[in-house]
């Protein structure tokens, strides 16, 4: 720390960037045409340093902690001196670009300060379409990259402030929702614009020189924090194994073996021992696997770590080429999220051994994505929605009910603005009483959704998981239920659909798709759970009668004034429960 | 004796403002300590108090004005009615899900707040609406009788109705509403299409349920303050503020009680838009600092921003943040004010990395800042203020708090100054600029950040501490001026006397423009219209209203709002519409679609207001404050531009000519610094003006 930058100024600089990133995502936020960005709030904005090293990121979805390092550094090494003012980037492919996968598209435009490259103005978006086999480009079916869409090596959208108008008509020509994809793109355009000018005003107000030592230490801090953090994590090496139940109608175990070593301040996370890459769309680029470790990292230290690079030091991740969490081309990577949200589960079973207060036992694992497009009344659609969540029990209170992964914080689309827009009605979005895994503090309860088409014909394909596998509990807590995908389930035609569908599935008018979120996991023996709060959650229809009795010992009678815990039968109960166990 | 006599009570956590706007404009005001237990009777205790004071009749007061916490309260401490919602079937769960986004990125254990309904008191009865408004299922009467026979024997107090679609077609919540008001009539009903006429069920449903939880608290403390004023020979009329920034009568708040939900930082952004038409300024960026949060609110060509996007007891709301989630859900119109963590109580502390930080957590008004010598250890905003020389170091609020300079400066020195190697006033400094820095973020979200430049804008700071920050905060935005207004120190109660009587309603209006008729905009604007000058016909006075459409490009999910001509709509108009969203489109986001695409109105928008006389609207201006002790001068620290014996003034002391700074103006309620470089003098509006300088 040779640097003259006092810790006032830093704070005052890393103020002003946090501030100007969060600008950026909410112009785009704002002005984005499609409910995938503005409802879901799947994009990110960061600025960057002049080496494309991320200073401060609006954050808006977890897993994208980390994605713009990887991208910035190639696109860097590829058009280095070539950079000019006015120019503004587009890519989209991961190993092209070492993007995230192809609905995942870059805007990314250098900030100069008179001839000088200072900076990086840097968002990416997840577009609701880019072609491909299926609409949504995430076909989990997908054997190569090739088929998933449309694939944009390092472009240059504008070069020297000139628009390269072919790449427009290339990408509205390759996309179903040509509107929408253009519309967003432009918004990611605005926020780059804006980021540009505030990041220039900073330079006016504390000079080249001052920016640049300002930046460096930055880095810095973010390390030092982090390591502090590090520090605390106990010594050892913990090992965790989770799944992904598999692709298709017979699906084949998805092993993710890991082992998260701490010694010091410095984090191994090594995932030999996965699954090696699979012949469909669910792989995750390496830069992907690093958010994954970045965000379950953040997610256990109490300090709020800034979003700059330096906090990534002193974490090593050790992904074998080849597998899962490493593909080389031509893997197929367009619906790899769930590969991201299973990754932070197992590094939550292992970090939970380390850290047992820190952490929530497993929740549903993420959003399952339904995607449902045809054509109606003359038009087409596509109806994308991200479902989610309920989470695990922890040492302190019940799984949360209605929440988002800790990957991806992302919104449920209204049910009017559904119905307003696409020819679908909702028939229920409830929550599902027994579903939460049975323990001292019980897992969240599971939640089911009931979509009708209205239209004459569409197709669905779904992403979703945790059937074989439902989400796990710790410390003696139960799993929670497992998902379920069903066509008619109350009808003729009553069909179970698999986890991760490899073929769109036709759907006539008037069928009804229905699916189950996963329950969250236990924590603790369920028997040790306060009869109270069971009687509680008998009350508010979260737990029957049976299963409190049968998952929690606890014997609760209906009188005349409601609800009340028989204690003599319960003890009895208990005891009896905990000589068979 | 002046015709209009208007008294306002402002109350805040420790202290009631009472304030009289007398008729020649002269503010005078008087603080009695707030009274928990019950907060009317502090309020009417204070007004018997300033109404002694001044040695007026109490039956000479034309209106008490009112800014009551009661909603608020009811929601954060949990105190609200017994409350039962009904939903459509299949859909109770709504409530609770929220929109499933979080309001913390990466914490395993957070905590949702627990519905305002409990999912027990939830009922579902079978009936359906489509979006375009169609029945697809019949309302099952019989499915509302069992939910009312429930909802007698778990003796609830208030119940909300929200079903889907309701904004397109009410007639089931309608007639459930009938069927509840004959069956329970002593129970609160609250319609979603009545406080809510809008898309998006879960912020319907939300925004409903909190009308019911708060709907009797409401009214069992309005009911009693206005017997306690009759009781104390105040025959006057109650007006009650709304976050809207509008006063409505006492019935009216009583039907509609989510519509006055934190309506005390509403109030000072009204004063602030007042006094800047009294002074003459069109833009003007209010912002109020108080000990624990720093607001900021635009006020644009007169004219103050509102949202719909707010939510209750979520924490501080930044407005335009990315993240939320942390509240209830409430999505009425309220002043768009943007609060961070930084006021006089906010601690100075360090992470784990070592970086510097300053605030959230406050050291409240106990323990307070170390100088109040009540024990508080920690480092404080107001502790680097008496170091640098800025707040009097005898006491503080004209002499009401005294204090210990040697514990600021010791305390600054320790957690401060000796850990970083820096020197004692080098400390004070930069624990100043931090927090400047924090409150920037206040600033931009509600100005660069929905496309607004700051320089265009003048700086109105009130609050304790407004003033003493404000040049600093102006400098690095590129403000240029400053204005301190006159009773800066209880603002928001000089707001409520200035606030007009005004109702605003919106509706779902989902129309593309291209395919919309003039006379279906007409016909709904007419109904609207009537709808909300009907809730200001009490006043007995005539009303103006401004009507607004909130559009966008078809397949956008965020509306701007659009004025539309106060008069019957016509084909023209509606072409020109087009034109004046997308320019309003260009301002705020910085570009406008290329391609012609289609742009629909979502809904549409009155606000009615009742037109008051000239004579009614004074300017105010400061009584003579309490003779304070001239403290001459002293000693104050202003970082890289030096150390100076600096004059300490009284806001009389400045005339019209301007006065170079470094000076310090202490008044009653709030202190003003005026750094070297910037000067200050005094406007016909009795406004401090400062002009910031380079």
């Amino acid at each position: 720390m040779t640097r003259n930058i006092s810790p006032f100024l830093l704070e005052v600089v890393k103020n002003a960037l946090d501030t100007i990133a969060d600008e950026l995502a909410i112009i785009i936020m704002r002005t984005a045409y499609s409910s995938i960005v503005r409802d879901a709030m799947d994009y990110s904005t960061a600025i960057c340093d002049a080496q494309g090293r991320t200073l401060a990121q609006g954050l808006t979805t977890p897993l994208h902690l980390g994605s713009f390092f990887d991208a910035m550094q190639n696109l860097i090494a590829v058009h280095g001196d070539r950079v000019r003012p006015g120019d503004i980037f587009i890519f989209n492919d991961p190993y092209l670009a070492a993007g995230q996968h192809l609905p995942d598209i870059y805007i990314v435009s250098p900030i100069f300060i008179g001839d000088t490259l200072e900076g990086w103005a840097t968002t990416v978006a997840h577009h609701n379409d880019v072609g491909g086999i299926v609409p949504g480009s995430n076909s989990i079916g997908s054997t190569e990259i090739f088929q998933e869409g449309l694939r944009l090596p390092l472009l240059k959208l504008y070069d020297g402030g000139v628009e390269n108008g072919a790449i427009w008509d290339i990408v509205a020509a390759n996309v179903r929702v040509p509107d929408k994809v253009v519309g967003d793109i432009k918004a990611q355009i605005a926020a780059c614009r804006v980021g540009e000018r505030e990041f220039r005003a900073l330079f006016g107000r504390y000079g080249a020189a001052t920016l640049r030592d300002c930046f460096e230490e930055i880095h810095d801090y973010a390390e030092r924090l982090a390591r502090a953090e590090f520090r605390d994590i106990p010594d050892g090496t913990y090992r965790f194994t989770n799944h992904i139940d598999g692709i298709g109608e017979n699906p084949e175990p998805i092993v993710f073996n890991v082992a998260l070593t701490v010694k010091g301040d410095d984090i191994v996370i090594d995932w030999t021992g996965t699954s090696r890459q699979i012949k469909a769309g669910i792989n995750s680029p390496v830069p992907f696997t690093k958010a994954a470790a970045y965000a379950a990292l953040r997610a256990v230290v109490p300090s709020e770590v800034p979003n700059a690079q330096g906090f990534t030091r002193p974490i090593t991740i050790i992904a074998p080429e080849g597998s899962i969490v490493n593909p080389t081309a031509p893997a197929a990577c367009g619906a790899r999220g769930i590969t991201g949200f299973r990754m932070i589960d197992c590094l939550m079973g292992a970090l939970a051994q380390a850290m047992p207060a820190r952490i929530a036992a497993d929740g549903n694992g993420g959003a399952t994505i339904p995607s449902i497009g045809g054509f109606h009344e003359r038009r087409p659609f596509v109806f994308v929605e991200t479902m989610m969540g309920t989470w695990g029990g922890t040492a302190t209170h019940d799984g949360q009910e209605g929440v988002a992964h800790i990957g991806a914080n992302q919104s449920n689309i209204p049910i009017e603005t559904i119905e307003a827009e696409y020819p679908l009605r909702v028939e229920q979005y409830a929550l599902i009483p027994d579903s939460g895994g049975a323990g001292r503090f019980r897992g969240g309860l599971g939640i089911v959704r009931d979509f009708r088409l209205l239209a004459d014909e569409a197709v669905i394909t779904i992403r979703s998981d945790k059937r074989r596998f439902p989400p796990y509990g710790l410390f003696g807590g139960k799993a929670g239920t497992s998902s379920w995908n069903i066509l008619n389930p109350e009808g003729p035609g009553r069909r179970i659909l698999p986890v991760l569908l490899t073929q769109p599935v036709t759907l006539r008018k008037g069928d009804v798709y229905r699916h189950v979120l996963a329950g969250g996991g236990g924590y603790g023996p369920s028997l040790e759970r306060d009869p109270e709060l069971v009687r509680r959650d008998v009350i508010l229809g979260k737990v029957s009668v049976a299963h409190a009795r049968d998952a929690y010992g606890v014997a609760i009678v209906e009188t005349t004034s409601g609800f009340v815990v028989d204690a003599a039968a319960t003890a009895a109960l208990r005891a009896q429960m905990a000589t068979a166990a | 004796m002046p015709l209009s006599l208007k008294i306002a009570a402002d109350i805040g956590g420790t202290f009631t403002d009472i304030v009289m706007l007398l008729a020649d404009g002269t503010v005078a005001m008087r603080k009695v300590p707030s009274t928990p237990d019950d907060y009317g009777r502090g309020v009417v205790e204070g007004i018997q108090a300033l109404v002694a004071d001044l040695k007026l009749p109490a039956s000479e007061i034309s209106e008490v004005l009112h800014g009551c916490t009661v909603a608020t309260n009811a929601i954060l401490e949990k105190k609200g009615a017994r409350t039962a919602l009904l939903t459509t079937r299949g859909f109770r769960d709504v409530l609770e899900f929220r929109r499933i986004r979080v309001p913390r990125l990466y914490d395993p254990l957070y905590r949702k707040p627990e519905p305002l309904a409990p999912r027990n008191l939830r009922l579902e009865i079978t009936e359906r609406v489509a979006a375009d408004g169609s029945i697809v299922t019949p309302l099952d009467e019989a499915d509302v009788r069992r939910a009312i026979e429930t909802l007698r024997r778990e003796k609830v107090e208030a119940v909300a109705v929200c079903f889907l679609h309701s904004y397109a077609n009410p007639a089931h919540e309608r007639l459930v509403a009938e069927m509840l008001r004959r069956e329970l009539p002593n129970v609160f009903v609250t319609l979603s299409v009545d406080v809510l006429p809008e898309i998006r069920e879960y912020e319907r449903t939300s925004t409903a349920v909190i009308n019911a939880y708060v709907g009797p608290p409401v009214a069992t403390y309005i009911r009693n303050l206005e017997t306690s004023l009759k009781r104390a020979g105040i025959g006057a009329p109650l007006l009650v503020m709304q976050s809207s920034g509008g006063i409505l009568d006492a019935a009216t708040v009583t039907s509609t009680p989510a519509r006055i939900i934190e309506c005390g930082p509403a109030a000072g952004v009204i004063g602030a838009a007042y006094q800047a038409a009294v002074a003459g300024y069109a833009n003007v960026i209010a912002f109020d600092m108080g000990g624990t949060t720093a607001k900021a609110s635009l006020i644009e060509q007169g004219r103050i921003s509102r949202t719909d996007e707010y939510e209750v007891g979520g924490g501080i709301s930044l407005s335009s943040r990315l993240v939320k989630g942390g509240g209830y859900a409430l999505k009425l119109p309220v002043i768009d004010i943007s609060e961070v963590g930084a006021g006089g109580g906010s601690i100075v502390w360090f992470d784990k990395g070592g970086a510097l930080k300053v605030g959230p957590e406050s050291a409240g008004a106990v323990p307070g800042p170390a100088c109040y010598d009540m024990g508080g250890t920690a480092a404080t905003v107001t502790d680097a203020n008496v170091v640098l020389g800025f707040l009097n170091p005898e006491a503080l609020a004209g002499g009401t708090v005294p204090i210990k300079a040697q514990l600021s400066r010791d305390v600054i020195a320790r957690n401060v100054a000796e850990p970083l190697g820096v020197s004692l006033h080098d400390a004070a400094w930069w624990v100043h600029v931090v927090a400047d820095s924090n409150m920037m973020r206040a600033v931009k979200a509600v100005s660069t950040y929905r496309g607004r430049d700051p320089s265009d804008f003048v700086l109105m700071a009130f609050g304790g501490n407004g003033g003493i920050f404000a040049v600093e905060l102006a400098r690095q935005l590129q403000i240029k001026r400053v204005v301190v207004p006159p009773a800066a120190g209880v603002f928001s109660a000089v707001g409520l006397c200035v606030a007009e009587m005004q109702f605003s309603q919106s509706h779902a209006f989902l129309h593309r423009l291209s395919l919309l008729a003039p006379e279906t905009i007409n016909a709904a604007l007419d109904g609207l219209a009537a709808a909300v000058l009907a809730k200001l016909q009490w006043s007995g006075k005539p009303a103006r209203t401004h009507r607004t459409a909130a559009m966008r490009y078809v397949g956008q999910a965020f509306e701007l709002p659009v004025d539309l001509p106060d008069r019957p709509i016509t084909a023209a108009d509606l072409r020109s519409l087009a034109a004046a969203f997308e320019q309003e489109h260009m301002r705020t986001y910085g570009h406008r679609s290329a391609d012609g695409s289609d742009v629909e109105i979502v809904a549409i928008e009155i606000v009615a207001a009742v037109v008051e006389p000239d004579a009614a609207r004074p300017q105010p201006h400061a009584a003579v404050p309490p003779a304070l002790p001239l403290p001459g001068t002293r000693l104050a620290h202003f970082g890289p531009a030096g150390s100076h014996r600096t004059p300490v003034l009284r806001r009389a002391h400045l005339s019209e000519r301007p006065t170079p700074g470094p000076l310090i103006i202490e008044e009653y309620e709030g202190t003003a610094v005026v750094p070297p470089g910037a000067s200050a003098w005094l406007d016909h509006a009795s406004d401090i003006i400062i002009d910031v300088g380079p």
